[in-house]
């Protein structure tokens, strides 16, 4: 049971990425990026790639960080730059992403049989491989909450938030919305593709479907952090997140070992996020603004 | 950026030949400003009013750049501003819009709000900025939150006490002040008052108003107000100028202002029938 426990934890710590990732474009930025479903695969192919091959760990994650900002800034361009509709410009570069992770990887399944060297060589606390994983990722959990909060609380920071509060005041104060969307964006699709890395390295695979759905298991853990723990401030809500993530996994432990088939588990993540939207307790701009979709 | 010590005068407001229209819904179009020209001199606090329509908040727009011109040329002492983009122009135009809840960010508190309008004045770079941001540390900071008190404080403004509220918290009076000492942060060039009391109570509309007087003076800038209202024409400001169908049809100094019959000028107003004893020249030369 306590393997079961620790498998949730630590596949919501590596699926953290894409919970931070989320919160970064919908509640930060205000913008609903689709393109989440194709750097995730994209992170996770790159990594994959790159740990079969001999590369070491942090290498493989931070190419794979980099290509989500790619992938990311292409989105942010098509959207300020060509003036494409935020959710269309987050499905052409998913679209197009599926190739280019197909391409990278070869094929569409790459399997990583052995646990990589980095992750053997940390302290297990007494509890095993499960264990190595749980320190590995709780560190480098930790490690991304502080920076990004520290990023958060910068010039910088406010000014990306600012943009997402409100657009009108923040150019009328002087912030390049073309500039702070793109960046943000990448940023986001960075940690989105960093997660996708880590749960191919965890996971043992990658596979270039891994990232269908993504952006709804995002939400999924962002709503849930932020219902649980009601953050006030933003480190909060960066924790939130990251707690809302391993609470999701866990969830989906407790399903499975209910007898839910693993198959029908994206429907009933999708179900879930479609009862809270549909009863108004979540207002995600551009997904539940009826307004805006139906004109 | 403290309001303390006023700033010398700086530039005047030059805008010349300037044209823009806009499609009317279905078909057809609306030529608002046609080869339109106003100066507004260092320092003047110029006031223009006019009816819905008339193109007063539009002339705003053009001028702070969140909407672009056809043709013409817009000038603040000798920066072109109808060559740069609205958040470029933000550097030296300081601006309170109508509506209090589109000139703060809500979800941010009154001291991050404060930041931000301090950093309007440098340029913003965005993508070093990460880097630079890192290295500039936390903000706003336990000093930038004593200069922030200190200057409510020096404006008699409670706000100095809920610095680290969010802004959605406070009331629409208070979010209008916060926006209109925000826009004046650092002595802009420019100030734009776009009908910046018309969704307060008379109360809150007073007490900003009061304010918007201060600190105009104290700052020596040059300033454009919009408004409907002609209880504000008539008060406040320097110069009134009056706009109808994009048009200047009356042009007052402050002296010839105290000589007009406010019921000759609301009916002017209201119907926008150029009376002749204070109308000018369709071209904006001062009335008679």
């Amino acid at each position: 049971m306590l393997s079961l426990w620790l498998g949730a934890a630590d596949q919501g710590l590596a699926y953290a990425g894409l919970a931070l990732g989320t919160y970064l474009t919908l509640r930060v930025l205000n913008f609903p990026d689709l393109t989440v479903d194709g750097s995730f695969a994209l992170g996770g192919g790159t990594a994959a790639v790159l740990i079969s091959q001999g590369a070491p760990i942090p290498l493989a994650l931070g190419l794979a960080f980099l290509f989500g900002c790619l992938a990311g800034v292409v989105t942010g361009l098509i959207h300020t730059r060509l003036g494409v509709n935020d959710l269309f410009a987050g499905i052409l570069t998913t679209t197009g992403l599926y190739s280019i992770t197909l391409r990278l990887m070869g094929r569409s399944n790459i399997p990583l049989p052995e646990t990589p060297a980095g992750i053997l060589a940390l302290p297990d606390l007494g509890l095993g491989l499960d264990g190595q994983w749980l320190v590995g990722l709780t560190l480098a959990m930790g490690g991304l909450i502080l920076l990004i909060s520290l990023l958060l609380a910068t010039d910088f920071g406010l000014s990306l938030r600012a943009l997402g509060n409100n657009p009108t005041m923040a150019r009328a104060n002087g912030i390049n919305q073309r500039r702070g969307l793109t960046v943000g964006i990448a940023a986001a699709n960075g940690l989105v593709a960093l997660a996708g890395g880590l749960v191919a390295t965890y996971q043992g695979f990658a596979d270039v479907t891994m990232g269908i759905g993504s952006l709804i298991l995002g939400l999924g853990m962002v709503i849930i952090g932020e219902s649980v723990l009601r953050p006030r401030s933003v480190p909060q809500a960066l924790l939130a997140v990251v707690v809302g993530a391993i609470l999701f996994r866990t969830m989906i432990a407790i399903a499975l070992q209910l007898g839910l088939e693993p198959v029908d588990l994206k429907l009933a993540t999708a179900l879930l996020l479609l009862i809270a939207l549909a009863f108004g307790r979540l207002r995600i701009p551009g997904l539940s603004d009826q307004g805006r979709l139906l004109g | 950026m403290s309001h303390a010590t006023p700033a010398p005068v700086q530039s005047g407001l030059t805008v010349s030949g300037l044209s823009w229209g806009h499609p009317l819904p279905g078909s057809g179009w609306r030529q608002l400003f046609r080869d339109f020209s106003l100066t507004c001199p260092p320092g003047q606090f110029l006031v223009v009013i006019g009816s819905n329509g008339s193109g007063k908040s539009t002339l705003l727009n053009l001028v702070a750049g969140t909407l672009r011109h056809d043709s013409g040329q817009i000038h603040l002492g000798n920066k072109p501003l109808h060559k740069l983009r609205d958040y470029q122009r933000a550097r030296w135009i300081g601006r309170v819009m109508q509506n209090p809840l589109e000139g703060t960010c809500p979800a941010l508190t009154v001291a991050e709000n404060l930041r931000l309008a301090e950093r309007r004045h440098r340029p913003a770079r965005l993508i070093g900025g990460a880097l630079i941001g890192m290295l500039g540390g936390i903000h706003p900071n336990g000093a930038d939150r004593r200069r922030y008190r200190e200057l409510l404080g020096d404006l008699g403004l409670p706000l100095a006490d809920r610095l680290d509220e969010p802004v959605g918290q406070l009331s629409g009076g208070q979010r209008q002040t916060l926006s209109l000492v925000m826009a004046t942060l650092g002595s802009p060039d420019l100030l734009l008052l776009d009908e910046h009391t018309a969704a307060l109570d008379p109360r809150a509309e007073a007490t900003v108003m009061a304010l918007t007087d201060r600190l105009v003076r104290q700052l020596g800038t040059t300033a454009l107000m919009v408004t409907h209202s002609l209880d504000q024409a008539l008060g406040h400001g320097d110069r009134l100028v009056m706009l109808h169908e994009g048009s200047l049809i009356g042009d007052w100094s402050a002296a010839e202002r105290e000589d007009l019959d406010p019921p000759a000028l609301r009916a002017m107003y209201g119907a926008a029938i150029v009376a002749p004893q204070s109308s000018s020249a369709p071209d904006g030369s001062p009335a008679s």
